[in-house]
């Protein structure tokens, strides 16, 4: 391989995982926009997409590597398991919020945050004490495919994953810029107690926001197994800091800063894994993150909600 | 709806149902003394299936010793703590140390068998050292733990408490690289390990081993198990080429690792690593054909395939309904040990202290499935055999039995 054909090969590895971590910071700033709240257990809700997606792959006779599907098929299966991941992952977000977050939305200090870190923990456990805690074979249905360009390998899944994530991210922007609720839920992150004076039910656009926000953990888990063919219950936590940290970078409640620092995070684990070591990330990852935070505190494309402070 | 009333029933008949069971053994062993053995392993989280293997070894050497009778007037009791955390997600060495004290805290605790990785071990081991404890490992590998040079770390009172009855990594890494250089000429190689502490140690001694024999080492990475992606590592591996991977680590990293090679590297390359890789994971979450071709060995010889230990396989699978492994044999050798020592202390009409135990072990000569165990003046097996294996698909059995999906090829070369 030569030095470019190793570039492009590691940019093309930067962007899958970039793109599974713009999908999970999407999340992050959804809520954190509305309601200045960092949600761990949002880490988990990916998890269980991964599962639920799993569980429905496996239920419509799917196992292992074995079962390549080409055409309609193909395309209903996957709708039935992003359908799937994303309803049960929405549903459950809403039920986090309702049951869990809500009780608390006017107590102040960091009561919430906690709140979901401790529901991080009972969902991931929920998989380990149910499911086992055995790395589990992700079944993939998705045709061997291969592109070449200059040497490097282009897979057909890499492109399927690039194509449902920017659908999902496009989706998600035109919702939040041109509908009604779109509308609703900017004015409630610019001033809560302003939209409902204004007639903008605040429950209802919060509810949404994390069925919106969860729907896409639930996607990503779905397209993590997909693309990795593994799932297990530890998955949430590498992925879910990762993508946190995106969130932070782009500049949290900024949805197109979201996928901007997703697909940052992804080029710069990759590139750094090539060029330093794969041992470093990590560190390089953060020392990025704490240099933004100093130099520039909102982000790299700042946040859009204003603080309400 | 449980009301109240109902669980009280239910609790109640829990109960009794106790107390029967209870009093349906106590009149055979009413004059037993108890002496309890601890069982530390990772019992949940990524390293669970090897762990629970090995358990269900060490429970049955205690359990023909209690139905034996095999020490007059004492019943062994085995107290199994898990050595995994949630966070972890795998084996979790400030659990181990937690686990170690908790048994140190019981007097009635007089030795024990575990942990199986050696990051346990290493922060097992100081623990025991000060209490004169011995624990016996049927699978941790790491040298550093009874190397002397290290004394001052593991082994601060000076006496080995730290027993194996398989050899180390000072043999296990070695091994492999005579077999990648002596058999499957590999002139050049990439290694990887896991940043746990069997996985650095492993790959150190391969990488040790590979220069002295005149392989060029192109390069050397470090995994993290919590990560899912290793393409970005693979990808660096596949531009630098080189004729083989040797992988030092767990199957944490290792399933995801074996995985994702299969999409990137050459097939033909030689890849492997240690024992680390032989475990079920191998053939559950990565099967084939991704699986196919990897080598791997263990740090014993192998004895599952043995005719004279077929009784005893037919045992275990007939008692926990799941096939043993190599290292499942080594902890019921592990147990075989122990039983034999307090035996003797029994026999010879001395007090069962844990230091009595320390030394009879230390001093023992056991008949077990490997054949004769003996300790050195550190705690190491005096036997050092490698056995060496390759992941190779025989679709005579079942796609996930560990016994017959790992070819054994044969006892490694020792230069």
């Amino acid at each position: 391989m030569s030095p470019t054909t190793v570039f492009l090969q590691q940019v093309i590895n930067g962007l899958s995982l970039g793109g599974m971590y713009a999908l999970l910071a999407l999340g992050f700033t959804l809520i954190y926009g509305i309601l200045e709240l960092i949600n761990f257990a949002h880490f988990s809700v990916f998890l269980w997409g991964s599962f639920i997606g799993m569980w429905t792959l496996e239920a419509l006779g799917l196992n292992g590597q074995n079962v390549i599907l080409t055409g309609l098929p193909l395309i209903g299966v996957l709708l039935a398991a992003f359908l799937a991941s994303m309803v049960f992952c929405g549903v459950l977000g809403v039920v986090i919020e309702r049951f869990s977050l809500r009780p608390l939305r006017n107590v102040t200090g960091p009561m919430a945050m906690i709140t979901t870190i401790g529901v991080s923990y009972i969902l991931f456990n929920i998989i380990l004490l149910g499911a086992g805690a055995d790395t589990k074979n992700f079944p993939n249905p998705l045709p061997e495919i291969q592109f070449h360009i200059d040497g490097a390998v282009l897979d057909l899944r890499i492109v399927l994953i690039w194509i449902i994530s920017a659908v999902l991210m496009v989706g998600l922007w035109l919702f939040v810029q041109r509908s009604r609720m779109g509308k609703a839920m900017r004015a409630t992150a610019q001033d809560a107690d302003a939209a409902r004076m204004m007639g903008v039910e605040v429950d209802r656009v919060i509810l949404i926001a994390f069925f919106a926000g969860s729907a896409l953990a639930g996607a990503a888990g779905l397209i993590f197994g997909l693309y990795y063919n593994f799932t297990s219950y530890i998955i949430g936590y590498t992925a879910g800091l990762r993508a946190f940290t995106a969130a932070v970078l782009g500049g949290i409640g900024n949805v197109p800063g979201a996928m901007v620092g997703g697909l940052l995070i992804g080029l710069i684990e990759s590139l750094g894994g090539q060029y330093i070591a794969v041992k470093w990330t990590d560190v390089i990852i953060f020392s990025i993150l704490v240099l933004v935070l100093v130099f520039r505190p909102t982000g790299l494309l700042g946040t859009l909600a204003p603080s309400k402070s | 709806m449980l009301t109240r009333r109902a669980a009280g029933k239910l609790i109640a008949g829990a109960a009794a149902s106790t107390s029967l069971f209870g009093a349906g053994l106590r009149p055979a062993l009413a004059a037993a003394k108890e002496i309890k053995i601890g069982i530390t392993l990772p019992l949940t989280g990524a390293d669970a299936e090897g762990a629970n293997r090995i358990k269900y070894g060490a429970l049955l050497a205690i359990r023909q010793a209690n139905d034996s009778n095999a020490i007059p007037g004492y019943k062994l009791v085995p107290v199994i703590l898990n050595t995994a955390t949630t966070t972890a997600g795998q084996y979790d060495p400030a659990q181990a140390a937690t686990d170690a004290r908790k048994l140190i805290a019981d007097p009635a605790v007089m030795a024990a068998i575990g942990p199986e990785m050696s990051g346990s071990g290493k922060a097992m081991a100081a623990i025991y050292s000060e209490a004169n404890f011995a624990t016996i490992t049927p699978s941790s590998t790491n040298p550093d733990i009874t190397n002397p040079k290290f004394a001052h770390e593991f082994d601060p009172s000076g006496k080995p408490v730290y027993f194996r009855t398989v050899t180390t990594d000072a043999y296990q890494g070695p091994a492999m690289a005579n077999y990648f250089g002596d058999v499957l000429k590999v002139k050049s190689v990439y290694i990887l390990d896991d940043s746990g502490a069997y996985g650095v140690g492993i790959a150190d001694t391969f990488e040790a081993r590979a220069k002295q024999k005149g392989m060029k080492v192109l390069g050397r990475d470090r995994l993290n198990p919590m990560e899912a992606d290793y393409t970005v590592a693979l990808t660096k591996i596949k531009a630098i080429n080189p004729d083989g991977l040797y992988y030092g680590g767990v199957m944490g990293a290792g399933a995801k690792l074996v995985k994702q090679a299969y999409g990137i590297l050459p097939h033909p390359m030689p890849k492997g690593g240690g024992d680390g890789l032989l475990a079920p994971e191998m053939l559950t979450a990565v099967g084939f054909p991704a699986a196919e071709g990897w080598y791997c060995t263990i740090a014993s010889p192998h004895l599952t395939q043995n005719p004279k230990v077929q009784p005893f396989v037919k045992l275990y699978e007939s008692t926990f309904h799941t096939q043993p492994d190599d290292y499942a044999i080594t902890a019921y050798d592990a147990g075989l040990v122990i039983v034999h020592a307090i035996k003797g202390l029994v026999d010879a009409h001395k007090p069962v202290t844990r230091a009595a135990v320390r030394e009879a072990i230390q001093t023992s000569k056991t008949n077990t499935l490997q054949g004769e165990v003996t300790f050195d003046k550190y705690g190491d097996i005096t036997n050092r055999t490698v056995s060496i294996f390759q992941v190779v698909e025989n679709k005579k059995y079942p796609l996930t039995d560990i016994i017959h999906q790992f070819k054994y090829i044969g006892v490694a070369p020792t230069s």
